[in-house]
């Protein structure tokens, strides 16, 4: 698995370059409800009920303004992801107690086929890792934009 | 929000899935704390206790046999068994909400539309 294989799970209408939200639970709710306009849910509550119960094992904020919260869930029809950012930052009790300002929302079916959804995360993990990376991310304008720096 | 028997049942898999892959999300470099699992356990207890004996009795019964005992119903077949659907099924009004399982496999679906 390739990092430019992310652009098989987002699209451009998962895509905020910036949140309304200002707190944790409203970038989650924002980012779910991206899913559910998109038809690919139909019952966000589950979803959002399996994302808080997921923070409250640990946080999902990784360290350097990135968040990647994440998981199974028996309403989830495949895998999928959407990115957020936010240039105020959002309080996420990040493992480095900063702020977050990007956010990949990735969520699972109980079963794949295929088997994507872990090495996924830490495709991205991985190159969220790379400090180039996570700056250009805050820069970008487009989904364009976007698609060029995951496919580089 | 009044919660219908489904949709505890569909959290309380969540769970289940989750504990299953806590090791795993750590592995990638995600926080769990150590008592993280203990917490989920705790959850999973409470959740319990809001499923009717009988219902959850027949989850654990299916998962046992099948791992998951919830499975999404895509278009009018069973993600379980690839079985389709009758129509009857299908068009069944309360879907959402009643505890439907497949004649093919028996296990308990959760329609995705
Ligand atoms: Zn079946």
């Amino acid at each position: 698995m390739n990092i430019a294989d992310l652009l098989g799970f987002l699209s451009e209408e998962r895509f905020i370059p910036e949140l309304k939200a200002k707190t944790k639970d409203e970038a989650l709710e924002e980012l779910t409800d991206l899913l559910v306009e998109a038809n690919l849910i139909r019952n966000k509550h589950l979803i959002l009920e399996m994302l808080h119960r997921r923070e409250s094992v640990g946080s999902t904020g990784i360290g350097h303004g990135i968040a990647i919260p994440h998981g199974r869930t028996t309403a989830a029809p495949e895998l999928i992801i959407a990115f957020g950012r936010s240039s105020n930052g959002i309080a996420w009790e990040a493992i480095d107690g900063k702020p977050v300002h990007l956010i990949f929302l990735v969520i699972a079916p109980p079963h794949e086929e295929d088997n994507q959804y872990l090495p996924m995360l830490g495709k991205l993990v991985e190159f969220l890792h790379d400090e180039n990376n996570r700056k250009k991310l805050l820069e970008i304008k487009t989904y364009q934009e976007f698609e060029e720096l995951i496919k580089a | 929000m009044n919660k219908n028997q489904l949709d505890l049942l569909v959290a309380l898999q969540d769970i289940d899935l989750m504990l299953k892959e806590l090791d795993d999300v750590k592995q990638l470099g995600f926080e769990v704390r150590n008592e993280g699992a203990e917490a989920l356990e705790k959850a999973r207890e409470e959740l319990t206790q809001k499923i009717g004996k009988p219902l959850l009795g027949k989850y654990e019964r299916l998962r046992a046999r099948y791992k998951r005992a919830i499975v999404p119903v895509k278009g009018d077949t069973c993600l379980g068994c690839f079985m389709r659907l009758p129509t009857y099924l299908i068009t069944h009004k309360d879907k959402h909400n009643q505890i439907i399982t497949c004649e093919g496999c028996g296990r308990i679906l959760y329609w995705l539309e």
